[in-house]
């Protein structure tokens, strides 16, 4: 054993090195500063956003490779999604400051909180083994827990951030037990060479394999909130401070979309022996129905909501199934555009529902917004441009992602049109109650106690930049859809540079 | 199966260890029990009673706090037996400070708990 054998390789993991570095640094300043120290950490912690955008971006320029003896990868996927899960990161971390002031919460640990959530989720994205992959979850898991639980003397945040944390545990085990099956089967937990001992055939125990293989999907399942394990989406969204709802249905999502393609579609992509070919069939049938289900599932539910974070949980299972669409077609691409996308509209929405509901989410039923679209437009125009955005009109962001996840899956998997055909029925059901909201705003007597919410300049910018990211993606998608498109998508071996 | 002979062996003599030590000192020791002596131990807690009562979150500050520097210690041991052999293999500065970064990240967790107020017990 030699040093330069392992791989070790610091700038591989620079973007989470600087990431927890900041937040280390901010529970010192923190720590070490009187209570009106909220400006300067969220400065802090928005340049150490910053910075790791810098360092991922930098990242492209090494080439695909694996370091830390394949514990880490770097490969278009890991750049695409951790830009997604940055930016998200950098929104929330600009929306978190009037919050914090809003509801008189201590600042310095919501901030280091989100930045070691936001390092779990790089790693996660970057994770070239199924080790890593459990490690970075876990990291971005516990943190989400407590971010949930932020509001301590609210008892739905209690509530939310309880359910979080049992079911979460839950379905960590599941996904653990799958590890481990599949470790068995295939004699290692590194993706590449799971993916070798398949194509080789050289199996253990098949059945294993295939067991592996379903508990972690269940596991994977959880955390991107998809039917039938998506039930504890609506509670703990509806409970958890909206700032926090609106980055855990993102950065996690996105982190573990992520994971989830890199076990899945190329770990278990199809292989020419007889175990690769069978476990790549089950697998995609499975998620091929799961995906139905899941769009299904959400959309009809969100239907009879009349809590617009509620609608927006169900919303955010519905765009798990969408994604799944694009999953299914082997390309990452269009997943990482789908929920680039999906990320940037769904904040939007989420910080125009927190400068609505005041401290305390107070006003979050659909019947609290009944005509204020003309006493606080921009908000009100934001909102509906973000909820058109998330039913996929164009020429917004969702309508888009949507196409070409939809687009992809025709032409690429012709066995699947059907799920092309159900996920297109659904979006026009969706249709139905992201238009209620702009219709209660718009054409409803004003409801009375409405106070005009005072919009902080981190929360303008934060509002601005979703909506010219809504709009971006919407009109100009071409750039980002040939920078994702050029081959080669997958890292081939294990090499140390 | 013959290569484990060894962990039975020491199974049994971990086993064996416990339960002399008990023995002994049922017979050789001097008994004065009180009520507080003869409950199960539930840390200093009273084991019997409503499961609703309320007590200190400090009690898990503090047990945080323990398992943090326990696994610390475990850490630590480990790398200074096999020290000598790592420096040979890999190279001095890179196995010390890992370990320094390691112990840094904790001790950084130490002096934010203590500014936090975690060891002022009066305070509410």
């Amino acid at each position: 054993m030699q040093l330069e054998n392992l791989g070790l390789y610091y700038w591989a993991i620079a973007p989470e090195i600087i990431v927890s570095v900041v937040g280390v640094i901010i529970m010192m300043v923190d720590a070490f500063s009187s209570r009106g120290a909220r400006k300067l950490n969220a400065v802090i912690a928005l340049a150490g956003l910053i910075a790791a955008l810098v360092s991922v971006v930098m990242l492209d320029g090494l080439g695909s490779g694996s370091y830390f003896s394949g514990m880490v990868v770097i490969d278009p996927i890991r750049i695409f999604f951790s830009v997604t899960i940055l930016l998200a990161a950098i929104v929330a971390a600009l929306l978190a400051s009037q919050f914090l002031k809003d509801e008189g919460l201590p600042p310095g640990e919501f901030f280091s909180l989100l930045m070691f959530a936001t390092a779990g989720m790089l790693l996660l994205a970057g994770a070239g083994d199924l080790v890593t992959v459990f490690l970075g979850l876990e990291i971005a898991s516990i943190t989400s827990y407590v971010m949930a639980g932020y509001r301590r003397y609210d008892l739905r945040s209690n509530e939310s951030s309880l359910k979080y944390f049992l079911l979460g545990s839950f379905s960590t085990a599941f996904l653990l037990y799958g590890m481990a099956l599949t470790y068995g089967a295939a004699g290692s937990t590194n993706i590449q060479k799971i993916t070798a001992a398949i194509a080789s055939g050289q199996v253990n125990y098949p059945a294993l394999l295939l067991i592996g293989a379903a508990l972690m999907i269940v596991g994977f399942g959880f955390k991107i909130a998809s039917a039938p394990f998506h039930l504890w989406t609506p509670d703990v969204y509806e409970g958890a401070p909206t700032i926090v709802t609106g980055f855990m249905g993102t950065g996690p999502k996105v982190a573990v979309f992520a994971a989830f393609i890199r076990v899945f579609v190329i770990g278990f992509g199809p292989q020419d022996s007889e175990i690769g070919i069978q476990l790549h069939t089950t697998w995609v049938t499975v998620l091929a129905v799961i995906a139905a289900l899941t769009m299904t599932i959400g959309n009809v539910i969100a239907i009879s909501q009349k809590n617009i974070k509620r609608m927006l949980a169900y919303s955010s299972i519905a765009h798990a199934g969408y994604a799944l669409v694009g999953f299914l077609t082997g390309d990452f691409a269009p997943v990482a555009f789908y929920m680039l996308a999906y990320s940037i509209m769904s904040l939007g929405a989420f910080a125009v529902i927190q400068l609505l509901a005041r401290a305390g989410d107070q006003r979050t039923e659909i019947a609290d917004y009944a005509g204020i679209g003309f006493e606080a437009p921009a908000l009100s125009f934001s909102l509906a441009i973000f909820l058109l955005s998330l039913a996929g009109i164009p020429p917004t962001a969702g309508f888009m992602s949507k196409f070409y996840v939809f687009k992809t899956a025709w032409d690429m998997t012709p066995e699947l049109r059907w799920l092309v055909l159900v996920a297109v029925i659904n979006s026009i059901i969706s249709v139905y109650y992201y238009l209620y909201p702009i219709v209660v705003m718009f054409f409803r007597p004003l409801v009375p106690g409405f106070i005009k919410p005072r919009i902080a300049g981190m929360t303008m910018i934060a509002l601005i930049l979703t909506l010219l990211g809504t709009f971006y993606l919407g009109i100009m998608p071409n750039r980002l859809m040939n920078a994702m498109s050029r081959p080669p998508a997958v890292v081939t071996q294990i090499t140390v540079k | 199966m013959k290569e484990y002979l060894p962990i039975l062996i020491v199974f049994i003599f971990v086993a064996g260890f416990a339960v002399t030590n008990v023995i002994l000192a049922y017979l050789i020791g001097q008994h004065k029990n009180t009520r507080a002596k003869l409950m199960p131990y539930e840390c200093g807690m009273d084991p019997v009673g409503t499961a609703r009562q309320r007590f200190s979150v400090k009690f898990y500050l503090v047990a945080m706090l323990f398992i943090l520097f326990d696994i610390e210690a475990i850490f630590l041991v480990p790398w200074a037996v096999v020290f000598k052999d790592l420096i040979y293999k890999l190279s001095k500065p890179f196995v010390f400070i890992e370990m320094m970064i390691f112990i840094a990240v904790l001790f950084i967790g130490y002096i934010y708990s203590w500014r936090k107020g975690l060891f002022e017990w009066n305070r509410a």
